[in-house]
């Protein structure tokens, strides 16, 4: 089986150059082509549990928004997140983020088995629910170790240490002068947070985030990395 | 000079040699040593020259806090040599001298001193009119310190958050005692010293005759601290300014932390302050602190000959510290009549030393630059003298006669400054909710009143953080001693007493501003520029508030001191600099265009295709660009463009208040022109509304005005609370205008769910279907004046639409075009570009867009306004021009229209248009002249009178047929 290409999908990250340049391994993981990684997989886990990023930008993810839209979620069977800024997964893996009283961002698992992106896309909408295209408006990262709280107070005024802010909590700030949304998930014992940022400026925030790294020996690291760790329990 | 043996010299590993250069001068010191100490190791006393006078300047403080340590490094001028380290290499230059640091040709300016009084710049250079162009280039070739290596390299500067719970700032014993107590109550805590090591003035304070203590309480502080892991130290760190909701900007290397701190304790500590009296400033005469740093710290001896002039038994415990330095000490001067007796006075008394109770130093006297003796004296009232003189020959005087507490965080804070008369000294009060202050600079010296009170500040504080419910104990009561003496300032009658080391400032300068009429403090420091160099004032406040005082007959406490404002210490222009951020965006198709040689612009933060090409060929390839859409196809990425999902059931009620034209019986697949106003009338934006179904249109804006547009819709709907959603998907839809007579024809190739022909899918139709395999949204508009469809797809995809549209149009050589050639294209078509062909005042009837105003809606947001201005007579129309002269240069944008001298209009748009051949433009004219058939005369390049016809618009297609094939 030859290894997919970044750009034999229709869907493609606006950073897929960077991850060749930096000779990255590709996989397809549903209709999406990701990072598999850039290293040998095992050492890639190891450096992602002291500091990594990685681009989920082409996994499924959608919102839904307006004064019915929590109700309409709830109604096909999703569990929400009690209060605003924080998240919830389900039993698929799919992540609910409750962004406000009326709106909600919904996320792939990082296999992209779940199905609830899948089944709320496809349903018609209800009165007063509207779909936003969160997986074109929005890039998504993925910043994991121990350091990437130190690593974020260089670039986010918000204090994201993993004492001050719990899994499944989450920030809509600025990070790095562009707004973003950021989702503390972690990947077992391993404090992942999630980025979720206007897609043009992906390139911007990559290159930001990995200088930022820098200090602290992060690294680019692929989805295989990830779901290690989610293993390591 | 042999170094003194350990316990001194507490910062320097005497293991590592560090070779440097000073002047020149290869020199050698250790590891931990600053560039000051080592040059004092050298016998280098000479630092500075001043900055007025060139008189010959030495180390004074030995913390950082004054002007005279200031050296030239080869990255950057005014470094202060008692804080910066010496490293291996480092070249090290004194600066602000005319020949050499020694034989500086500049010092003959204090013969001229007397020439050169308070207030010089304004007197001599306010008449004639016109003298000072005359001096100015003279004056600021001497003005400034230090030179700026502009070929260096600029370093790494960054900058960081963090969060506390509690910081304190300074870890002398009032700070570590309040940060231990805070972090054991379970708080989060930054401790902030500006020093390499924590401890503060324990480190070379002496606290008693035995000199212990000090240690003792310091090594037990610090172990406890740096135990605690509640507790995190960061040294060698200057807050640099306090700011609301203790902000604290606190620079490190070359790192800006920005730490926010839910409650923050000052124990800043306070600043050694000056005698004044003549020669003051001599290398040799120094703060008794300055001393005792030089020997604690450095292992350094600052002289071999001692006097020290003393307001406090400070000076006495430095006396006892440099004779266990074997340093000789000719005498004590006390300034107080009747010292009380205590253990340092009964120790130094015992060691045999000279204490002269109740004289002044008059005056000092130098030889070879350096303090050489002092003139002492009775002191027979405050700040005068007995006649009668007595020599003592010396090459170190130390002066211990007060303190000011360090105050500038405290009242950036909000905290005054008030004197007290009895103790001759400032205090801090009215300090605001979360900030307290500990130790001496609250006026507290005992060293178990200290730890009592940072306690104190501490339990404060987690009180308030909620942390602990303890009772909060009293304040200490201040001792009754001060260390302050009310007057240590003795008036020479040949002058040279200084005030302000930093701006060459006497006594006299000071009481003559004063005599000049500038009485309050404010005034006699811009007049005389005290307190305005770079120590800040930090050792001439308290001496200019006490002459002013006296002069103006005030008490100090009336008289006060100037604003301390950030930073508190000199930074660097890469700390505000360094790791900005300037967000920038790209379309999915970006490198697309970079491989199809594309010369990008930054249009805001978005990158955007100017045109395809060699620059050296730039108006070649836009013309090509522009005869290609004309003649055959192109493509051009229109990404940029702003975005709106307008949905609900009042979205066609929204879109009518919101834009000028009517959109509710706007019918479904179809598009319509969308001209957004404000209140007053003023186009702010425009683009298209697309009706995809009853309750949804998808609605363009600018690219630059989407952001704007967006938030001005939410604004009303706040206030309307129609039953509409809006979302701005700007950024999740990138999009592609195909354009040119072949477009329906490559379009078509990828395109099969969707009829493309004329009559079904008229100009402004809308479709949604898909192209080449990606769901698309498909909008046949006429920017550019052909045939042409804009093609939508979600932001990920577009290269992919990019790739197959490329490839459907190669067949016809379809080429393509950039935001230049566009701006061609829609020009020859008349159509406007809001804010280049608009500006804060276009209303739709002066850019002959009423067409685009509904005559019929009860309310849009500036249809009042308009209505109004279509009653009056315009002021001025936007047209069209056409220069004949095909030699005349063409007009650029902002070129005036002419009548006569008079401007009567101004050039918003002009170019050469390759399918008319001729220049083609827009401009603002009188209305009288706005009819075609007109002449205009523009001011164009160079002042040349450019002529040009008015014309009726478009230029191109005036039947709009191409558009609409």
């Amino acid at each position: 089986m030859t290894e997919p290409s970044p750009t034999q999908a229709l869907r493609r990250s606006p950073i897929y150059r960077r991850h060749t340049g930096l000779q990255a391994q590709f996989e397809q993981t549903g209709k999406a082509i990701l990072v598999s990684h850039y290293a040998e997989p095992s050492m890639e886990a190891l450096l992602a549990a002291n500091l990594g990023i990685a681009d989920l930008s082409t996994l499924p993810r959608t919102g839904f928004k307006g004064a019915g839209a929590l109700a309409w979620v709830a109604s096909q069977g999703v569990k929400l997140p009690d209060q605003p800024n924080t998240a919830v997964l389900q039993t698929d893996g799919t992540m609910v983020a409750k962004l406000s009283h009326q709106e909600l961002l919904v996320v792939s698992d990082l296999m992209a088995t779940g199905s609830t992106v899948d089944h709320l896309n496809k349903q018609p909408e209800a009165s007063q629910t509207y779909s936003l295209p969160r997986a074109d408006s929005h890039s998504w990262l993925a910043i994991t170790g121990g350091a990437a709280a130190e690593m974020f107070s260089k670039v986010c005024g918000v204090d994201l240490r993993t004492h001050k802010f719990a899994e499944g909590q989450v920030a809509q700030t600025s990070l790095a002068k562009i707004n973003a949304v950021i989702v503390r998930h972690d990947l077992a014992s391993t404090p992942c947070f999630y980025i979720f940022s206007d897609i043009t400026s992906t390139e911007f925030l990559w290159d930001c985030l990995l200088d930022a790294m820098e200090e602290y020996q992060g690294v680019a690291i692929g989805v295989a990395a990830l779901r290690t760790l989610a293993a390591d329990r | 000079m042999k170094r003194l043996p350990a316990p001194f010299g507490l910062l320097i590993d005497r293991d590592q040699p560090v070779r440097f250069s000073f002047e020149n001068k290869n020199l050698n010191g250790f590891a931990g040593d600053s560039i000051a100490s080592a040059l004092a190791a050298n016998n280098q006393w000479l630092l500075s020259r001043s900055f007025k006078y060139h008189r010959p300047r030495g180390l004074l403080t030995m913390a950082g806090q004054d002007a005279n340590a200031m050296v030239q490094l080869p990255s950057n001028p005014n470094a202060l040599a008692d804080k910066e380290l010496i490293t291996p290499n480092l070249v090290v230059m004194g600066q602000n001298y005319s020949g050499s640091l020694v034989h500086d040709r500049g010092a003959l300016l204090g013969l001229f001193s007397r020439f050169l009084p308070v207030g010089f710049y304004y007197k001599a250079f306010f008449k004639p009119r016109g003298i000072w162009e005359k001096w100015a280039p003279l004056i600021r070739k001497k003005a400034g310190l230090g030179v700026i290596n502009q070929q260096l390299e600029p370093d790494y500067y960054d900058k960081q958050y963090k969060f506390y719970d509690v910081v304190v700032v300074g870890a002398g014993p009032a700070g570590m005692q309040a940060a231990l107590t805070a972090a054991v109550d379970g708080c989060e805590v930054l401790l902030v010293d500006e020093n390499p090591v924590l401890g503060g003035s324990l480190n070379y304070a002496r606290l008693d005759a035995k000199g212990t203590i000090a240690r003792e309480v310091r090594d037990q502080l610090v172990f406890e601290v740096t135990a605690n892991s509640n507790i995190t130290c960061m040294v060698n760190a200057v807050v640099n300014a306090w700011f609301a909701d203790n902000w604290l900007p606190i620079i490190s290397g070359k790192r800006l932390y920005k730490v926010r701190a839910k409650q923050t304790i000052l124990c800043t500590g306070a600043l050694e302050q000056q005698a004044v009296f003549h020669n003051n400033d001599l290398p040799g005469v120094m703060m008794s602190s300055a001393a005792q740093r030089l020997m604690h710290l450095y292992g350094i001896r600052p002289g071999t000959a001692a006097v020290i002039v003393t307001g406090n038994d400070d000076g006495y415990a430095n006396a006892l510290d440099l004779m266990d330095a074997d340093i000789s000490v000719r005498a004590i001067v006390d300034l107080r009549e009747k010292p009380k007796s205590t253990g340092l006075t009964k120790a130094a008394k015992r060691r045999g030393i000279d204490i002269k109770a109740g004289y002044a130093v008059f005056a000092a006297h130098q030889r070879r630059g350096h303090i050489s003796s002092v003139d002492i004296r009775k002191i027979i009232s405050p700040g005068i003298c007995a006649p009668q003189r007595e020599t003592v020959r010396c090459d170190l005087l130390c002066m211990a006669v007060g303190y000011t507490p360090t105050y500038q965080l405290a009242c950036q804070a909000g905290g005054q400054l008030s004197y007290d008369d009895k103790s001759a000294m400032f205090t801090l009060n009215n300090l605001p909710d979360g900030l307290q202050i500990a130790g001496s600079v609250d006026s507290y010296w005992d060293l178990g009143n200290c730890l009592e009170e940072g306690a104190r500040a501490a339990t404060i504080a987690t009180n308030a953080l909620g942390f602990t419910e303890a009772d909060i104990p009293d304040a200490m009561t201040k001792e009754s001693h001060s260390p302050n003496h009310s007057w240590p300032i003795f008036a020479h009658p040949k002058g040279k007493e200084f005030v302000d080391f930093d701006e060459d400032l006497t006594i006299a300068d000071i009481v003559n501003a004063t005599r000049d009429g500038y009485e309050h403090i404010q005034l006699v420091k811009r007049y005389s520029t005290c307190g305005m160099g770079p120590s800040q004032g930090r050792h001439s406040a308290l001496a200019a508030a006490r002459l002013v005082a006296a002069a103006t007959n005030r008490t100090v406490a009336e008289t006060g001191v100037t604003t301390a404002r950030p930073p508190f210490a000199p930074e660097h222009l890469g700390h505000s600099a360094g790791r900005s951020f300037y967000p920038a965006r790209r379309s999915n198709m970006h490198y697309r265009h970079l491989e199809a040689g594309a010369q990008m612009l930054q249009a805001g933060t978005w990158y955007r295709p100017a045109y395809y090409g060699a620059v050296a060929d730039r108006d070649s390839c836009i013309n090509a660009e522009v005869t290609n859409v004309r003649n055959n196809v192109g493509l051009v990425d229109v990404s940029t463009l702003g975005g709106l999902e307008i949905r609900g059931p009042d979205a066609g009620e929204f879109l009518n208040r919101i834009y000028t034209f009517g959109f509710v019986k706007q019918s479904v697949g179809r598009a319509r022109y969308a001209l957004l106003t404000n209140e007053a009338g003023v186009i702010i934006d425009d683009g298209v509304a697309c009706r995809f179904s009853d309750q949804h249109y998808y609605v363009t804006a600018t690219t630059g005005g989407v952001d704007r547009v967006y938030q001005n819709m939410l604004k009303w709907n706040a206030q309307w609370r129609l039953d509409v959603d809006i979302a701005n998907v700007s950024s999740a839809y990138c999009g592609v205008n195909i354009a040119g007579p072949k477009a329906r024809q490559v379009l078509a190739k990828v395109c099969s769910d969707i009829d493309l022909a004329a009559e079904a899918f008229p100009y402004m139709g809308v479709r949604q279907g898909s192209v080449a395999g990606i769901a698309a949204r498909l909008i046949r508009v006429g920017f550019v004046g052909e045939l042409g469809y804009e093609v939508h797809v979600p932001q990920q995809f577009g290269e992919a639409l990019w790739d197959a549209l490329m490839a459907a149009g190669q067949e016809v050589n379809m080429q393509p075009f950039g935001i230049e050639a566009q701006r061609i294209l829609r020009l020859e078509k008349g159509h406007i570009i809001i804010n280049q062909d608009t500006d804060a005042m276009s209303n739709p009837m002066e850019v002959q867009m009423g067409w685009a105003v509904s005559q019929k809606k009860p309310f849009f947001v500036g249809g009042r306004t308009i209505a109004e201005l279509e009653m009056k007579a315009p002021m001025r129309s936007l047209v069209g021009f056409v220069v004949t002269d095909s030699k005349a240069p063409i007009p650029m944008e902002s070129h005036l229209v002419l009548d006569g001298e008079q401007m009567t209009g101004r050039v918003t748009s002009c170019n050469y248009s390759p399918s008319l051949g001729k220049p083609i433009g827009l401009a603002y004219v009188h209305p009288e002249v706005a009819k075609a058939g007109s002449q205009i005369t523009i001011r164009s390049t160079g002042g040349m009178l450019v002529q040009a016809n008015v014309v009726s618009l478009p230029f191109y297609d005036p039947q709009t047929a191409r558009q609409e094939l």
